[in-house]
């Protein structure tokens, strides 16, 4: 093309371009003429008393329930005092006003200040919140005196479980700020109009979705002092949906009864579909105190504690998954070919890494004499897998280990899930900038290490050794329909052959010289497990670990994996006990517990 | 010292550009209900705005060429940069965070891309064919895709748009742009289903309002109400009722041209379509005066852009299409858009200034 060519083509559709533009302005013009010229009379009027108003009326929220329809959290219909910030409100004179009715306290006032301030996004504010209903009828009665205060009766979430299973149901708190910019975000601001609460944890957070529901709307048209004259039109919410979990409240009961005073994790799936039937984090709190903006001193009491109940332990909380670690370990040693049983090795209670002086002790003195792949897992031989370790390398087991879905997030229906750990040469040298050391190998083959497991890996790891189904993800919702039965993608490698030499050795767990024998003595079905016990602290060189000498926090953690019955398989349970000391005496109980409880059924 | 800082700087357009500054202080003063700290940091946005404006109406139109692919290159880092490093924030990861501000990497590209298209014209100028079109439509569809995902559906159509009006001044044929058109009408499907549900719901309810009556429905009653209700005359500065006693959402920001409306009537927007008019037409004028292709394209796309970005806002206010969401340039709160349209009139004032510099 040649330049004359160019400019000329150039100067025409810049022209068009301009008159384009021009013709745009004129009909922008004559829109902003039609309101402002020829429906000036009417947009006036509509402005004068800004007649027309639309109402939103909020959806009632879905309630939570369990398996059995057992409720989790409802809507309980509450009566509260409102007033409106933008009449700047002397809040001293209101609590003068209604002292006949109802007394207002320093802490409501302190509530309404901390609404107020974090800008709240309803018109009104509470004053005063869970009157009684003769306090209501009270104040209508007088309300003539009162044209600054409004009564609202509105449904309030409440859970009648109060600190049971408050980690996983989660709770609703006064929408704020930052809720508001991110609901403009998702475009679904208008979803709230009228609504003051929003999901904050758990499955209040993870299915605000579905619990919250669309509002409706109400066109009113009001005279000059706001009376309503007429509505014009109303077009009725949806409501929000009823969600059912799979978890079955009566284990869930059982299972935080059997944590007693203990902190830590425990969650039990059932592994032919991934439901979680319990799901456990202690401590735990109330989640009722939240519901309206938590005051300050519950807020400190519980953000501020050493025992962090707030943390969702089950998805947040990362552990050393210790010994539990060790079928995984030994299925990767099955898959390479190496220490195949009939292999076995005589243990006198200490490994010494070739080629170097450098000894590992077992955790039992004096060792466990011969020892092949089967009895090391069920009486979890250090010294069997050190070796096992040294010679597969870390690459070998991670491949396995990522099968088995550690060092990833389960994908369960919970916020802020850690991924855990996988530690390897590349991470250690991007992490520290050192090399990695053959004896981290042989420790990384018990679970010590830097390997970090949160308790939901765990349990689905377990439940990946009864069902290879690689798409098994825990599920705390109850899948309405069908469709949850996915094409199934099996583990590729993992023969079933291989399989059973890691469930024999698990079986043997709960059987005479197990580690945790006594669950097999008082059972009338067969339990396959693995016990684990993580140090919180490493020992200094020739210290002795005393677990009667060390303060609490400074005991082992005890873990616990296990699954029943051993023959078919209808529960997986995994454990954290924190400071629990040793797995089996600890954390084993527990899971003994749940199994009767759920195999057995409850009296 | 003074003069030499300031001779290059187009005296009728940063009068035009001048008056529009001002109008939106005055009218800011009035939405924000005079909220001194609003007014002030709106001042800082303009300051800096116009320290960029002069520093860039000075930097040499050679320069601009020398730097476009760099420029391009290095905008498309920062974009990758948002997606590995970006924080989020409401959901959307578009922002870096550079230790004192925090950069938008979006708006930076809104002036790059007619800088690097323009550039690869330039470049190609006496041999453009259907292959110059086809490197431009890939350098365009890049960060427009990297935009999408992050996600930011209106800044990723707003950059189209600025590409799409160079490439047509650049002399892509009218058969193609039919064909092309058929094209995409094809590749629609697949397009919508890349989009995320939230991009689909908003263009959704473009097409059907109801969908959505209780949010923009409402903004856009209460804003044609504000506009309607002032008249001929307007009610006067401050005394714009439905602005004061709130009804209308946002007046700061998207929705400030209503309260402009309320306040000054028609005559007062008769008067800003007047200086609007005007600022066009000096730009078209100043491109077509240009003696290079580089220059032309520029201009010509970043006007267009700056004045697709003043229809898109006033006709969402007035209710000719719905809410979208878009603030209105030189008018409007927010540093950001302040900032990058006055960068956008300084890079204008140097190309016409430079303009022989050039050859051919």
């Amino acid at each position: 093309m040649d330049q004359h060519k160019f400019k000329y083509i150039f100067t025409h559709r810049l022209n068009f371009f301009f008159a384009l533009l021009i013709f745009i302005f004129l009909i922008l013009l004559i829109k902003i003429f039609y309101l402002q010229i020829i429906k000036f009379e009417n947009y006036s009027t509509l402005a004068k008393n800004n007649s027309l108003k639309i109402l939103p009326i909020p959806p009632i929220r879905g309630q939570i329930l369990d398996v059995n329809g057992k409720i989790l959290a409802e809507n309980k219909l509450v009566y509260t005092l409102e007033i409106n910030p933008k009449d700047r409100p002397n809040l001293n004179k209101i609590k003068e006003r209604l002292t006949s009715i109802v007394k207002i306290t320093k802490y409501d006032l302190k509530k309404y200040n901390k609404n107020y301030t974090e800008r709240s996004y309803s018109s009104t504010l509470p004053i005063k919140s869970n009157l009684t209903e003769i306090q209501a009828a009270k104040f209508i009665a007088n309300k003539y005196k009162y044209p600054d205060i409004y009564l609202k009766h509105k449904f309030s979430r409440f859970y009648p479980k109060g600190k049971s299973g408050a980690h996983f149901i989660g709770y609703l708190n006064r929408i704020n700020q930052k809720d508001i910019e991110k609901l403009k975000i998702i475009d679904r601001i208008e979803s709230y109009l009228g609504t003051d609460h929003i999901g904050k944890t758990g499955i209040e957070y993870f299915y605000e979705d579905r619990l919250h529901g669309r509002p409706g709307y109400k066109k009113i048209e009001v005279d000059v002092q706001n009376n309503v004259v007429r509505t014009l039109d109303i077009v009725e919410p949806i409501h929000g949906e009823d969600i059912t979990l799979n978890i079955d409240y009566k284990i869930q009961k059982v299972a935080e009864k059997a944590f007693g005073e203990y902190k830590g994790a425990m969650v039990a799936l059932d592994p032919n579909n991934g439901a979680v039937l319990a799901y456990v984090s202690q401590p735990s709190f109330d989640s009722n105190l939240f519901i309206n903006g938590i005051d300050e001193v519950n807020w400190r009491r519980l953000n501020d504690s050493v025992h962090k109940p707030l943390i969702n332990r089950v998805v947040s909380g990362i552990y050393p998954p210790g010994s539990t670690l060790k079928p995984f370990v030994a299925l990767a040693a099955l898959e390479n070919n190496i220490r195949r049983p009939p292999f076995s090795i005589i243990d006198k209670g200490f490994y010494n890494m070739p080629n170097q002086s450098k000894t590992f002790k077992d955790w039992k003195k004096g060792g466990h004499g011969e020892v092949d792949l089967i009895k090391a897992i069920a009486v979890s031989c250090d010294t069997f897998f050190y070796g096992l370790g040294v010679e597969l390398g870390i690459p070998k087991l991670n491949i396995v280990l990522r099968r088995f879905g550690f060092g990833e997030k389960t994908n369960i229906d919970m916020p802020n899930e850690k991924r855990g750990l996988i530690a390897s040469d590349e991470w250690k040298k991007i992490k520290y900038k050192k090399k990695w050391y053959q004896g981290e190998t042989a420790i990384t083959a018990i679970g010590q290490g830097y390997t970090q497991t949160t308790p939901i890996q765990l349990a689905l790891a377990t439940a990946k050794l009864i069902n290879s189904n690689n798409d098994l993800r825990p599920r705390l919702l109850k899948e309405s329909n069908t469709s949850s039965h996915m094409k199934s993608k099996k583990i590729a490698l993992t023969s079933s052959d291989d399989i059973d030499l890691i469930k024999k050795g698990m079986s043997l767990v709960t059987k005479e010289g197990g580690t945790a024998a006594f669950i097999g003595r008082s059972s009338s079905y067969n339990v396959s497990a693995k016990t684990g016990t993580a140090q919180v602290f490493s020992l200094k060189k020739g210290e002795v670990y005393d677990e009667s000498k060390l303060p609490d926090e400074l005991k082992d953690h005890a873990l616990f994996i296990a699954f029943a019955p051993s023959e078919n398989p209808k529960l997986v349970i995994a454990i954290v006990v924190e400071n629990g000391g040793h797995g089996g005496s600890t954390a084993g109980p527990i899971a003994k517990k749940v199994f009767d409880a759920y195999l057995n059924g409850i009296n | 010292m003074l003069y030499m800082s300031f001779q290059n700087i187009d005296k009728i357009l940063m009068s035009l550009v001048g008056l529009l500054l001002l109008i939106g202080l005055i009218t800011l003063a009035s939405a924000s209900q005079q909220n001194i700290i609003l007014m002030g940091t709106q001042i800082i946005n303009i300051l800096i705005g116009m320290v960029l404006l002069i520093l860039l109406s000075h930097i040499d139109s050679k320069r601009f060429l020398f730097y476009a692919p760099y420029l391009y290159i290095l905008s498309l880092i920062l974009l990758l940069l948002v997606a590995f490093f970006g924080f989020q924030s409401h959901g959307a990861k578009r922002w870096i965070n550079l230790l004192f501000f925090n950069l938008q990497p979006s708006e930076i590209i809104k002036i790059t891309i007619p800088l690097m298209l323009a550039w690869l014209y330039h470049r190609f100028q006496n041999d453009i064919s259907y292959k110059t079109h086809m490197m431009a439509l890939f350098i365009l569809a890049i960060p427009c895709v990297m935009i999408l995902k992050q996600p930011d559906l209106g800044t990723a159509i707003l950059i189209l748009i600025s590409g799409w009006v160079i490439i047509v001044l650049a002399g892509l044929s009218l058969r193609v742009m039919i064909f092309g058109g058929f094209g995409l009408l094809l590749t629609l499907p697949y397009l919508w289903s890349m989009l995320h549900l939230y991009q689909q719901n908003r263009i959704l309810s473009l097409i059907d309002p109801t969908r959505d009556p209780l949010g923009t429905g409402y903004h856009s009653i209460q804003s044609m109400i504000a506009i309607g209700s002032g008249g001929f005359l307007g009610k006067g500065w401050s005394y714009g009722g439905q602005t004061q006693l709130s009804f209308l959402p946002e007046t700061s920001t998207d929705f400030i041209f209503s309260v402009y409306g309320e306040e000054f009537g028609f005559i007062g927007i008769i008067g800003i379509f007047i200086i609007y008019f005007f600022t066009l037409y000096r730009c078209i004028y100043m491109a077509q005066k240009m003696h290079n292709t580089f220059s032309r394209l520029i201009t010509a796309s970043l006007v267009i852009t700056l004045f697709v970005s003043t229809f898109v806002n006033i006709a969402m206010v007035s209710g000719v299409i719905p809410v979208v969401g878009a603030p209105l340039p030189f008018i409007s709160y927010g540093g950001t858009s302040m900032v990058v349209s006055l960068a956008m009139i300084g890079i204008i004032m140097s190309l016409h200034s430079h303009k022989s510099l050039i050859a051919n």
